[in-house]
């Protein structure tokens, strides 16, 4: 574990990542200190310039709001979206994958023609019409972005189910009659984790990317303040107001980029072999 | 129009010194389904078809009728039979004439069968409609309705022509794809996705009209895009609509661009907030008083629609005929509001409500926001439900809400466009622009069914100062604003706005030049 | 190394390690070096079958998943119509069909595919099937271009990086490619359109925002080439630019991955000068990852396009979907859908084809 942090940490790319998404982590569990007022309240007179009033360093919006408040529940938002989608995803990804993968025969067979079904629809196009369908709402965003995700989870987890399976370690564990749910459990799976683990971190990004562009398609939850809303809301302003929607877009930017990061760091460390391969 | 017989005699001459030809470049937001009037009313339909078809008679800005492809019309003394005499020499597009016999198949069985708007009207008032001549039609009703005279433009009783239409199913007609019209404009192309020509009707039955030889409507998805390309001079017209409100403003100061907001006077379009009255907390009248004194209105004009409307008065708009200001106000006082509630008995913190979101443009999604603020400040216990157009119209239709935000026309009389929204009888499943609050008066009733048949015009003015004063009362429904719609174009194009239409008019006399 | 298709995240952090899971019956993975002809007929039209009934289960699946939208055509025409008669709402249903039980119509629809009528727009009163053919040429201009885009410079600035990585020299360029490509990778697709509209459009003029052609010029030939040409650059670059960033970290890391390889490494040794093995053996072999998720890509620019369609007024299939969607116009929309999936079944059936006509064992052989 120490030779993994070392080699994280050796990565200063990772390290910044790591340290930007802390920043917006704190900021993120700190919303309800820093501003105290719902981030919906109309707090000032509108459109305050960013830098201008003390009491709102980041301006208001076109309602009054305050955009700093907005960016700090924005974050919540975001990064809850992005956690518990991606969640959702790599477990169901996990259970599909490692039964087809373990099993094998038919069951594989069913389960990769269902994961392959739900390949054959655009991604972006399934979220909009499951969202539409649900009706908008963080509940039906969240499972709009998990059914869209999970298809390459599975997959991943039955490539490496189907290789570990034959691995002299687990065929011992088969010999001397553990139950296949244990073996898979405490076998297969830890000696799985790493590529699930940054192929993860990569999907939070992009349930992020995938939220803002719901919301600015007019498919957002109306009740909680996301990034994606705020540029969706003020993109008619972009160019009255751009300190607006730039902000909001920044946000998802940094976001988006360190845990890109993060994902790189945790490859690196987590596949020191692929170094001596050249791999970086 | 006392019951007298009338006359008016066409008086439509072209003004000699106007520049002929030239193309009009102008926008059409959303792209529209289909061109056939008949067939669909929404806006975008409304602005391209309105140069294909025409109707009976048009309307100036005051909504007086005037000549259209009828040059003079009379009413029978009891207002029972209208009496319309066709112009000379009117052809369809296809070359075959026109003549009072697609005036009666328009009206009788193509409106009766495929109009949502005019449709209830002519099955429940009109008694017969007959060719006396080629040149002559007499339409004959059941009783009396005051604005009948009203319905003859092309957003309601446009005429089709018979020779296609007749003995086919009308929605699948072929020619559906290709309209024919008498308009000034002929269908030329139709590019799904990006235009609609239209050329000049070279045998348009006014002598020396159109003076444009072309009209291109572009599709252009957003919004920002569409400011763009009015600023390249890509288009030449925006109208209301076309661009966020936001952008008006810069865009009315770039050097020759003109700017008007006349030309909806027929539309007068007003933005509601319905209560759902058949339940708490919205079923006490004094909670929506309250809540009418809980939103600010004018910051909803200034800040939302970027000053872009007026605080509505009451649920009739100040631009549509009986229109009466002496009513009850309710000014913003949230204080007045906590006050109202508490004498209302209701616990309103008790009965959560959702605010269903109004899914046409981002300006409604702040109108939710801001709404949904204001009734928290006085202790609602609000939250905003997201939907899209297809959610709307089913849950708004099946009176499925709590609250929720609609805009409606009133096609210049409010016998046309208010009634329908407060009237005991239009409680009906199955639509959302009808009676969907669920507010109930015998009295409004009375008022509003005796006001339709009167033909005099001093009495309908009284019956409707009352009513308006009784729908302020109750807060039949949350009036909030009069939308009004800015066209802005540029300094070349002349004569855009001469009627009560504005945008929608035939455009028969618009010209190009310096 | 990893990487990320703009949904999934995953199906390219596999990729690099040179094993494509696009086919996934291990036996079936084991080809013989040279791919006799009558085998790759028979893959493919095994391939062909299967993904015919993916399309029809994908048809099936969303003609009930789309009925449980709330509302119907019906309910949104009477709204946009500001009626107030309820009978007009059920006479439109019936018109409709939509009185029918669901199983019935269901089974109409079905038949009618497979003839090859997909139906009638209930709101543009035209045929599904021409509707959608007016509109593929638009969109598929707009992929291929996107797509050409992003492969082509992806691939370009990704070999560069590597090289200047793998060599040592002017490291600062590898640097700057990575940390572009990882910026772009980070932003919101429709906020870069936005900037970029108000930038080259409206600031500086360069370039139109919207549409596909000027309409109304009348351009013909050439002159109507280059108008189209210029009015397919902001899009391109917006829908190709995240896709360009995914190639050129995964040219670049496969680039690197292949370099380290013994095969490069016995080249270099034999004294083979650095740019002809990179010339020579590395990019072939280095290519298959890319060719795997290129594949992926072609499936989801058809999706992906929705919103650069919408922000740029481009008349494509992505912006006639949403509409379709957005006025429950069923038919219509399912036509949308049986189109791009089938895109997406052919597309990874390509990506298979010549994935085995390129075996990287072969190449391995000829490398050593």
């Amino acid at each position: 574990m120490s030779g993994f942090a070392r080699r994280f940490l050796r990565n200063t790319g990772a390290v910044a990542g790591l340290m930007i998404l802390a920043a917006i982590l704190v900021v993120a569990l700190a919303a309800p200190l820093l501003f105290p007022d719902s981030p919906w309240m109309m707090v000032a007179d509108p459109l305050i310039l960013p830098f201008q009033d003390g009491q709102y360093p980041f301006g208001t919006d076109m309602l009054g709001r305050d955009i700093g408040a907005g960016l700090a529940y924005g974050a919540r938002v975001s990064l809850m979206i992005g956690a518990v989608s991606t969640a959702v995803a790599v477990l169901a990804g996990i259970a599909i994958g490692a039964a087809a993968g373990y099993h094998g025969g038919w069951v594989d067979d069913l389960l990769m023609r269902v994961t392959e079904f739900f390949q054959t629809i655009p991604q972006l196009a399934m979220a909009v019409v499951l969202v539409a369908i649900l009706t908008p709402s963080i509940g039906s965003i969240v499972a709009a972005i998990a059914i869209v995700s999970w298809p390459p989870v599975a997959r991943l987890v039955r490539g490496e189910f189907l290789t570990l399976r034959e691995r002299e370690f687990v065929q011992a564990a088969v010999v001397i009659g553990q139950h296949p749910g244990r073996i898979m459990l405490t076998q297969i799976l830890p000696n799985a984790m790493s590529p699930i683990i940054i192929t993860a971190s990569l999907m939070v990004a992009t349930a992020i990317l995938t939220e803002s562009a719901l919301s600015f398609l007019g498919l957002g939850d109306r009740n909680m303040m996301s990034w994606g809303f705020m540029i969706g809301a003020s993109r008619t302003m972009l160019r009255e107001a751009p300190w607006m929607s730039l902000m909001p877009g920044v946000a998802i930017l940094l976001t988006v980029l360190a845990i890109n990061l993060i994902g790189e760091g945790l490859n690196d460390a987590l596949n020191p072999q692929l170094r001596h391969r050249g791999e970086d | 129009m006392t019951g007298a017989a009338m006359l008016l005699v066409a008086t439509l001459t072209p003004v000699a010194s106007q520049t002929r030809g030239g193309t009009l470049n102008l926008i059409v937001q959303p792209e529209p389904p289909i061109l056939i009037l008949g067939l669909n009313q929404q806006s975008p339909t409304q602005y391209v078809g309105s140069k294909i078809y025409e109707g009976l008679l048009t309307y100036g800005a005051d909504l007086k009728p005037m000549p259209g492809l009828a040059k003079a019309w009379s009413i029978s003394e009891d207002g029972l039979t209208y009496r319309f005499t066709l112009q000379d020499g009117v052809t369809w597009h296809d070359g075959k004439p026109f003549t009072a016999a697609d005036v009666v198949f328009s009206a009788d069985k193509f409106l009766r069968q495929v109009h949502p708007r005019v449709r209830p009207i002519l099955n429940r008032y009109l008694a017969s409609v007959i060719a006396s001549d080629d040149h002559t039609v007499e339409f004959k009703l059941k009783e009396p309705f005051a604005p009948f005279l009203q319905l003859f433009g092309t957003d309601n009783m446009l005429v089709v022509p018979r020779h296609i239409y007749e003995g086919t199913d009308f929605a699948t007609n072929p020619t559906n794809q290709h309209p024919i019209g008498t308009g000034p404009f002929m269908f030329q192309s139709w590019t799904r996705g990006s235009d609609i020509v239209l050329i000049r009707n070279p045998n348009y039955w006014q002598k020396g009209l159109p003076y444009l030889d072309k009209i291109v409507f572009r599709v252009i998805p957003d919004s920002a895009s569409r400011a763009v390309a009015f600023e390249r001079g890509d288009v030449q017209v925006l109208r209301g609509g076309d661009v966020d409100n936001v952008d008006i403003k810069r865009l009315e100061a770039i050097p020759g661009v003109e700017h008007t907001t006349k030309g909806t006077e027929m539309y007068s379009t007003i933005t509601s907030m319905l209560m759902n009255e058949r339940k708490p907390p919205f079923d006490n009248v004094k909670v929506r008083q309250a809540v009418m004194h809980a939103i600010n209105r004018d910051f909803i004009v200034r800040n939302i629609f970027f000053g872009i409307g007026k605080v509505a008065t009451g649920p009739i708009s100040s631009t549509t005929l009986f229109y009466d200001p002496n009513v009850p106000t309710y000014k913003y006082d949230p204080k007045q509001a906590a006050a109202l509630l508490k004498e209302s008995g209701v616990d309103v913190f008790k009965y959560p409500i959702k605010i269903l979101n109004y899914p046409y443009g981002t300006a409604w999604d702040r109108l939710a926001e801001y709404v949904s603020q204001s009734l928290q400040r006085v202790g609602f216990n609000v939250q905003i439900e997201g939907t899209d157009a297809g959610g709307w119209a089913q849950r708004v239709a099946n009176f499925d809400f709590d609250t929720t935000f609609h805009f409606t026309d009133q096609f210049g009389d409010p016998a046309i466009g208010v009634s329908r929204l407060f009237l005991s009888s239009n409680i009906v499943k199955g639509s959302p622009f009808v009676n969907n609050e669920g507010y109930q008066s015998p009295k409004t009733d009375a008022l509003f069914n005796k006001a339709s048949s009167s033909l005099i015009p001093a009495e309908r003015q009284k019956l409707y100062s009352e009513v308006q004063n009784a729908l302020v009362r109750d807060v039949a429904n949350g009036y909030l604003f009069e939308n009004q719609n800015v066209t802005l174009y540029k300094g070349e194009v002349h004569n855009l706005i001469t009627s009560g239409v504005g945008t929608n008019s035939n455009f028969a006399t618009v010209s190009l030049g310096k | 190394m990893s990487a990320g298709s703009p949904i999934t995240g995953a199906a390219p952090a596999q990729a690099p390690k040179a094993t494509p899971t696009l086919d996934h019956t291990p036996a079936q993975s084991v080809l013989p070096q040279r791919v006799p002809s009558m085998a790759l007929a028979r893959f493919i039209l095994a391939k062909l079958v299967k993904g015919v009934l993916v399309v029809l289960c994908v048809v099936v699946v969303n003609f009930f998943l789309i009925r449980l939208a709330p509302g119907d055509p019906a309910s949104i025409m009477a709204g946009e119509s500001g009626s107030s008669d309820p009978n007009y709402v059920a006479q439109l249903r019936t018109q409709f069909g939509l009185d029918r039980p669901l199983p019935v119509q269901m089974a109409t629809y079905v038949l009618g595919v497979v003839r090859f009528d997909w139906g009638f727009s209930y709101r543009m009163k035209l045929p599904v099937l021409q509707l959608i053919l007016d509109r593929l040429p638009a969109t598929l201009l707009l992929m291929g271009s996107a797509f050409v885009f992003s492969v082509l410079l992806g691939i370009f600035l990704g070999v560069i990086a590597s090289r200047t990585r793998y060599t040592g020299r002017r490291r600062w360029l590898d640097s700057l490619i990575v940390g572009g490509a990882l910026l772009l990778y980070a932003t919101p697709l429709f906020w870069l359109s936005l900037l970029m509209i108000v930038l080259f459009s409206v600031e500086l003029g360069w370039l139109p925002a919207f549409g596909m052609e000027t309409v109304g010029a009348g351009l013909t030939g050439w002159s109507r080439v280059l108008d189209i040409t210029t009015h397919l650059v902001l899009p391109t670059v917006s829908l190709g630019s995240f896709y360009m960033a995914m190639y050129v970290r995964l040219t670049r890391a496969s680039m690197l991955e292949v370099m380290g390889m013994d095969f490069v490494r016995t080249a270099r040794a034999k004294g083979v000068a650095a740019p002809a093995v990179i010339r020579r053996h590395v990019l072939r072999n280095a290519l298959l990852p890319v060719v795997t998720f290129s594949g992926i890509q072609l499936g989801q620019l058809a999706g992906g396009a929705v919103l650069t369609e919408t922000v740029f007024g481009w008349p494509g299939i992505g912006r006639l979907m949403f509409d379709a969607l957005m006025q429950r116009d069923y038919q219509l929309l399912l036509g949308v859908f049986l189109l791009t999936s089938a895109m997406v079944v052919v597309f990874n059936m390509l990506t298979d084809v010549i994935y085995r006509v390129v075996d990287p064992r072969i190449a391995f052989e000829g490398g050593r």
